[in-house]
């Protein structure tokens, strides 16, 4: 379980976040919907540690990872992956140097056991044929399905994604969609999604909190987001996409 | 009025230093982790013997263009000068000197700010803005270990022999125009520069190298890391590095001449 208590976010005198609260329980799709540039995507960083914020606790299995160093933030890291919306595979690396990259890295594991894992993520991501390719030779949907596979490279319990469709093709869209569900379904892997798409929050999230000038204004099961009555979410529900 | 402009521009003032002493501060603490990393080389030995080919191998000839370039003009115009006081015999005495010293080191150290360090801030500053970097501690690696402490320790090996080579092709270029330019036999060259030169002469210019390399790597590598932005954030932290190294590289070379030179 992941969880944000009344964290604050400045970046210099700018409030991103402002004392917002959060929790993430385990075996849950919950999405975080909110125009660009509010600070979403900060949140997953806020999660992983990768920033620290200004006051408040972030807790990932009742562990207080706000102040801890980042060597001991690695292990906490390992049980969760991450997605990046531009996905962060290294484009010099072919796609299964891509995926045996932190495994090399961060775990003592004989050759073939590291060649089992990548054959694996491959046979997952769909991609068997591709192996020997750079990322930047696949198409958007291929790269993110690669990202998603290196992100379940250590086994974690839960998968942060950043806006896992923006700039995919609506087909492409579906599969990424469904390849979050089916981890859910049939793995128990738990995710927090990141977006500015409301119909993917209504395909896939179990509950949705929506983050609008730096608080969270919804923070419930999806389907009674259509019960609120606050002006910003009855102008998305109309728009659909927030371009604000 | 006046007030409101003042205290305006002192707020603006206070916040610029503000910045720079936590820039400051930042890239302190990114230097400290690149040296005590340094126990990592031997898991990063690959990254060592890319980072070594970068700026040893494939810099040889930008560092025998330009250390050619210098040793011939400075035959030139030195024996030029020298033949005004009809001291053209001492060319090799005088050309040496400010190879070794000064020329060669920092010659190599602006070519190399300006090759090396561009590509440090280019690509480290495209893989922080792509997520990278962002990546690789998200799942556990310390990019400072990975990506900054092999490039410093491949410059701080690679420096000491460009920086001769520099020295030995300067001299050879110019030794080769003060015989077809000054007309001055090679012998008599030669003769005033090995048997005059002094440890210290080597010590100033050799311990320019593993200086520059520390100098270029750091501040090109933390720039790198500091891009934001998109590509053009790229570009603004690649300028950035190779300006401010290549500043420290030329205020560097004026204090270890100095100190050096004074003490030894």
């Amino acid at each position: 379980m992941i969880e944000l208590r009344n964290v604050t976010l400045k970046y210099g005198e700018r409030t991103i976040l402002d004392k917002v609260s959060i929790e993430v329980k385990d075996n849950t799709i919950k999405a975080i919907l909110g125009p660009s540039g509010v600070g979403k995507s900060t949140i997953l960083k806020l999660m992983l540690g990768l920033i620290k914020p200004n006051s408040g606790h972030v807790f990932v299995d009742g562990v207080d990872i706000t102040h801890l160093k980042e060597v001991d933030l690695y292990p906490i890291r390992r049980k969760m992956g991450i997605v990046f919306q531009g996905n962060a595979l290294f484009d010099s690396l072919t796609i299964a140097q891509n995926l045996s990259f932190f495994l090399r890295e961060n775990l003592h594991l004989p050759q073939d056991e590291i060649e089992k894992r990548v054959r694996e993520q491959i046979r997952f991501a769909g991609l068997e044929g591709y192996e020997d390719q750079l990322p930047e030779s696949l198409s958007g949907g291929m790269r993110k399905r690669v990202a998603i596979g290196r992100a379940l490279i250590f086994n974690p319990k839960m998968i942060l994604f950043d806006e896992p469709t923006a700039g995919l093709d609506p087909v492409s869209s579906r599969k990424i969609l469904n390849l979050i569900t089916d981890l859910r379904n049939h793995s128990g892997l738990g995710a927090v999604f990141v977006t500015h798409i409301i119909d993917d929050v209504f395909a896939i999230a179990d509950r949705v909190a929506v983050l609008y000038q730096g608080k969270f204004i919804f923070d419930d099961v999806t389907e009674k987001l259509h019960e609120s009555d606050h002006s910003f979410i009855r102008s998305i529900l109309s728009d659909k996409i927030l371009e604000l | 009025m006046p007030l409101t402009i003042i205290r305006t521009l002192g707020n603006q003032i206070i916040l610029q230093l503000k910045e720079f002493l936590l820039t400051m501060q930042e890239f302190f603490i990114f230097s400290l982790r690149a040296f005590t990393t340094m126990p990592k080389l031997k898991k990063y030995w690959r990254d060592f013997l890319d980072q070594a080919t970068i700026c040893g191998a494939d810099s040889i000839p930008i560092v025998l263009v330009s250390s050619i370039s210098i040793g011939s003009l400075l035959a030139i115009e030195v024996g030029n000068l020298l033949e005004e006081f009809g001291a053209k015999t001492m060319l090799g005495r005088s050309t040496a000197l400010s190879v070794i010293r000064e020329l060669g080191p920092l010659l190599m150290g602006l070519m190399l700010s300006a090759r090396y360090g561009s590509r440090n801030g280019a690509e480290l500053g495209a893989m922080k803005i792509s997520e990278q970097i962002d990546a690789l501690r998200a799942f556990g690696t310390d990019p400072v270990a990975k990506l900054v402490m092999p490039r410093l320790a491949a410059a701080l090996v690679m420096f000491i022999p460009l920086t001769a080579l520099a020295d030995f092709s300067g001299l050879q270029a110019a030794a080769l125009l003060a015989q077809h330019y000054h007309k001055i036999d090679p012998g008599i060259f030669w003769n005033a520069v090995y048997p005059r030169l002094v440890a210290k002469d080597f010590v100033v210019g050799f311990l320019k190298a593993p200086v520059f390399a520390i100098i270029i790597t750091l501040v090109s590598s933390f720039n790198g890391f500091s891009a934001r932005g998109g590509t053009a954030g790229v570009g603004i932290s690649t300028i950035k590095g190779i300006v401010v190294s290549s500043g420290l590289v030329l205020i560097a070379n004026f204090y270890v001449s100095k100190i050096v030179l004074e003490n030894m």
